[in-house]
């Protein structure tokens, strides 16, 4: 490997040519909530302009590094965080920097992810024009007690207006919703989910509230939440018969409006990751970025990237977490791609292992490929476990 | 000393009623132990037993005590032990004396295992002198128990002495009534050697002393000894008495009461009630009243810690150079790993054993419940003892099962006799007989199995007479029992560590509280788990662990991949740790729960 990390994984994006999901964080919130983890941090004072100006530099290190090779970005999804917490002129600024650096490919997906409480008309009409082809809106719920619950910014009129507001901009809109909250229903689950349908989401992404290690509940966890399974196995009876098949685990959509960018992560395609905090994989390695804001400045200044931690998985850790990623999707493993990839016998190893340990009806397996089905997915973990 | 200036006694009586005290106060009295050097409960040998307030032994001590009459004697108290395990030793004791204070506390009577001490005595012909304790409480009744002693024990209470071993009050009368009351030692000192061990104990520098009543002949250093029981030939090194620190002398002689010091190495060398004589010139016979004692009571003791098993054997084999009657072989377990099957004399005593391998040795130690030992005849007419499940064969090969039983004997307010009836029922207990001792006490006898006696009999007992109630049994043999073995089944396979000796009848309720225990336990599966009890090929019990429903961290995207891979593979971790039994992982917990089913089964 490379003595610099960063240029390896570049030289690695490089040398393919082939078309490279991009992603980038913009770790900033208004309020940090209670059960997440995720790198953010309550801006200050011109600390949003500094990070974008560290981010511009950082773009265009791996930009002068790829030219040339060809390789297009084929998705590009801003994460956060808050990304809507950006100015709509900082996004103008963002994305005339990587239209000048990278190569977007000719029918591009860009998502950005959005918050109900700081998502404003010109954000919209700025994407709109930018060539945003998705936003994913935090809705979470339409009930005032869950979101306060939840400790969420908004309210549901609020989500209400933003997701509308979204959906009439002709572009794509996700919305997110969690299970599981204190008080839920199934009932206010399904016509939280009934509502979002009606205004117009093409995506959902449903999943359960988990608490996550380092966040501010994971040592003092609330009380009241309610087991998942009626609102997962709902949600799989339900969203199928309007329309949105289950093409994962979480995610359901509408024919065609799958996101390219996610599923590239699950099929262990090539994400060039920007910004503090974020994680990537090239070819092979998997990178996390500085996760502090000076570390972050830091990094770039002296290394023009900021990547902090890289892993290179065994050839045998690599196949079971494609199988893993790749038992996420409907469409699971295709027998030939993971075969050519990693081997006929760790492929027909890890199948043996699957079906030998769990009933039948966990699988759906045709002659190309080998999937979960519907219940398969909801004890996911328990087969994972089985090939980890 | 000439013989008849010896008095040899020993002090019966009931945890708490005041025996230590009492043994102080008479150590006082006849200045054997300087103030200054005074502790509380002086002769309790266990910090246990000081901590507890109950007295498993005292140390045996020689008194000097100049009477009324002027004259100089020698007091030698022996101890009985106090607690129902250790009747063959308190037998041993008492053949060592020839007088024993009966001791009642003046506000509770006469217990169970007083009562059983005492007839024991009078049936050695010993003088015994019923002393009232604890007169000063407020609470006490001395005319009711002294009519109780008269009424239950059949004693002439003409003589008794009301004392308060607190205050002091009655200790002078106690001293002289011993001086006057019992019969001083007989036995020839010219005769060949007969000197009887009582008590044996483990001393680091010095080897195993013995504590002997010597009964004919006489004790000198140097000379060679032999012990009747085991054949073992020994030079003895030294003698002397116990004041109460050891303080050598030249001889004893028929009618004394010390020890001796002859290079033993382990208690097992020295049991217990046998004979020792002179090797050069043997005694014709030895003493009457010799048995090896065996352990009736069993469970497996475990370190906490597995690494900690080498420390656990060697406490074991310390403590077991302390007391012979612990037995111990190595055992594993499913669940608890490396550890020992060890056998004791009965509860208390298992209970003692394992704090003091706790205090003493420092091992922490996991104890499973208790159990004994039965005995089968097969088919084929082979006899077989068996310690465990798996020693029991096929049911159709068993012709009979016989279980050890005890006869048990209750000191119950009458008010509480319906429930403690009713336990003794549920402990598959046979009626035997029922009598007042007072309007408001009432003796209660029944044949009881040991194995339902050792579970939880005591706590039963008492939490149904809020600690009312007192209990002594003697081993009665072994006796025909309709006992099976119920196996349990896990996803149809046989599950070794959860299966279980019970009687027929309560096969069903135990089969079905292990099946539930085991049903909460274990985690849901990918499969429906069908958990089963069963007596041979009929299955009693089934219940299901319902398969999983849902198991999925939702959302995983880029940052999540490496966070999810090491949840998994701490979730397989977990897996790992449990045992598997055919395709079905058993958390730890599901083992040692097991342990613990039958005491809160219902």
């Amino acid at each position: 490997m490379r003595n610099n990390v960063g240029e390896e994984i570049v030289h690695r994006l490089a040398v393919s040519g082939q078309e490279f999901s991009l992603y980038i964080h913009l770790p900033f919130c208004a309020r940090k909530c209670p059960y997440c983890s995720f790198f953010s941090v309550v801006p200050r004072n011109g600390e949003i302009e500094e990070y974008c100006r560290l981010l511009h530099s950082e773009i265009r290190f791996f930009g002068e590094r790829l030219a040339g090779s060809g390789a297009p970005a084929g998705t590009i999804y801003f994460g956060g965080g808050t990304p809507s917490l950006l100015a709509p002129a900082d996004w103008e600024r963002l994305f005339k920097c990587l239209r000048k650096h990278i190569l977007f490919d000719h029918k591009v997906e860009i998502t950005v992810e959005a918050n109900p409480d700081s998502l404003s008309e010109s954000h919209v009409r700025l994407w709109k024009e930018q060539g945003v082809s998705r936003i994913s809106v935090g809705v979470q719920s339409f009930f005032d007690g869950e979101l306060r619950w939840l400790g969420r910014l908004h309210d549901a009129d609020r989500a209400r207006m933003a997701l509308a507001m979204c959906v009439h901009s002709g572009i794509s809109v996700s919305a997110d919703f969690m299970f599981g909250l204190a008080g839920q229903s199934l009932r206010s689950f399904s016509t939280s989910i009934a509502e979002a349908i009606a205004l117009g989401a093409e995506h959902l992404s449903l999943y359960q509230l988990s608490i996550d290690e380092t966040s501010r509940w994971s040592d003092n966890p609330p009380e009241g939440r309610k087991d998942g399974y009626p609102f997962y196995r709902w949600s799989q009876w339900y969203l199928p018969k309007k329309g949105f098949a289950q093409y994962e685990i979480s995610s359901f959509a509408r024919p065609g409006k799958e996101c390219l960018h996610n599923s590239s992560y699950w099929t262990n395609g090539a994400v060039l990751a920007l910004g503090a905090g974020a994680w990537g994989y090239a070819d092979g390695i998997r990178y996390r970025n500085e996760r502090t804001l000076t570390g972050y400045a830091e990094a770039i200044r002296r290394n023009g990237h900021s990547v902090a931690e890289a892993e290179i998985p065994d050839a045998c850790k690599r196949a079971h977490e494609a199988a893993i990623l790749m038992l996420r999707t409907a469409r699971g493993i295709s027998f030939e791609a993971f075969a050519s990839r990693y081997g006929e016998e760790t492929l027909s190893s890890l199948l043996r292992t699957l079906e030998e340990n769990a009933p039948p009806d966990c699988f759906v397996r045709s002659d190309a490929s080998f999937a979960l089905s519907p219940k398969g997915m909801r004890v996911a973990n328990a087969l994972w476990s089985l090939i980890v | 000393m000439e013989q008849k200036r010896i008095r040899n006694f020993c002090i019966i009586a009931h945890i708490d009623h005041g025996k230590s005290t009492l043994a102080d106060r008479l150590l006082e009295l006849t200045q054997t132990v300087e103030s200054r050097d005074m502790k509380h409960q002086m002769l309790d040998t266990l910090d246990l037993e000081r901590e507890r307030g109950i007295t498993i032994k005292l140390v045996p001590v020689r008194m000097k005590y100049r009477a009324e009459d002027g004259e100089d004697y020698i007091l030698n108290l022996i101890d009985t032990p106090g607690h129902v395990d250790f009747g063959y030793e308190v037998s041993r004791s008492l053949a060592a004396c020839e007088g024993a204070l009966l001791v009642v506390d003046a506000t509770q009577g006469v217990e169970a295992q007083t009562l059983a001490n005492a007839y024991m005595a009078v049936d050695q012909g010993l003088e015994i002198l019923p002393v009232i304790n604890k007169i000063d409480l407020p609470s006490s009744r001395p005319d009711y128990v002294i009519k109780e002693i008269e009424d239950v024990v059949g004693l002439d209470c003409d003589k008794v002495i009301l004392a308060s071993a607190k205050e002091g009050k009655g200790v002078p009368e106690i001293l002289e009534r011993i001086v006057h009351g019992v019969p001083a030692p007989s036995g020839n000192p010219e005769a060949p050697l007969q000197a009887m061990i009582f008590d044996s104990k483990y001393d680091n520098y010095k080897g195993v002393i013995c504590y002997i009543r010597v009964m004919n002949g006489t004790l000198r250093p140097g000379r060679n000894i032999r012990f009747m029981a085991t054949g073992g030939v020994f030079p003895l090194e030294e003698v002397g008495v116990l004041r109460p620190n050891f303080e050598p002398c030249d001889e004893l002689t028929a009618g004394e009461v010390g020890y001796i010091v002859s290079n033993i190495k382990t208690v097992a060398e020295a049991h217990v009630g046998d004979t020792i004589t002179e090797d050069a010139r043997p005694a014709a016979a030895a003493l009457p009243g010799y048995r090896k004692v065996k352990p009736v009571v069993f469970c497996g003791f475990y370190p906490v810690e597995r690494d900690d098993y080498p420390q656990l054997r060697d406490a074991l084999e310390k403590l077991t150079l302390n007391d012979s009657s612990i037995s111990f072989e190595p055992e594993t377990s499913l669940a608890l790993g490396f550890g020992f099957r060890c056998g004791f004399l009965g509860l208390l005593h298992m209970d003692v054993s394992k704090e003091r391998l706790r205090r003493e040795y420092s091992v922490e130690l996991v104890a499973t419940s208790p159990n004994v030992i039965y005995e089968l005849t097969t088919k084929s007419g082979e006899i077989i003892e068996a310690h465990r499940p798996s020693d029991f064969p096929e049911i159709g090969d068993i012709e009979e099962v016989r279980e050890p039983m005890i006869k048990l004997t209750l000191f119950v307010p009458s008010d509480y006799v319906g429930k403690v009836m009713k336990l003794c029922q549920d402990k598959r207990g046979t009626y035997i007989s029922m009598d007042y001792l007072a309007p408001d006490r009432v003796r209660l006898i029944y044949e009881v199995p040991l194995a339902e006696f050792i579970i939880d009999f005591h706590d039963k007992l008492k939490s149904h007479t809020r600690g009312y109630a007192s209990l002594d049994y003697e081993h009665t043999g072994l006796k025909a029992s309709d006992l099976v073995r119920v196996d349990v089944l896990i996803n149809g396979e046989a599950a070794d560590a959860f299966s279980f000796i019970c009687h027929r009848e309560a096969a069903y309720n135990r089969g079905q509280a292990v099946v539930r225990k085991l049903k909460e336990l274990i985690p849901s599966q990918l499969f429906e788990v069908p958990l089963q009890a069963s007596i041979g090929k009929k299955v009693i019990v089934r219940q299901n662990v319902k398969p999983l429903r849902k198991d999925v961290l939702a959302k995983c995207y880029g940052g999540d991949i490496t966070r999810k891979r090491k949840l998994l593979e701490k979730q397989k971790e977990g897996k790992k740790r449990m045992k598997q039994i055919g395709r079905v992982s058993i958390p730890q917990e599901a083992f040692l729960a097991f342990l613990k089913v039958e005491e809160d089964e219902e």
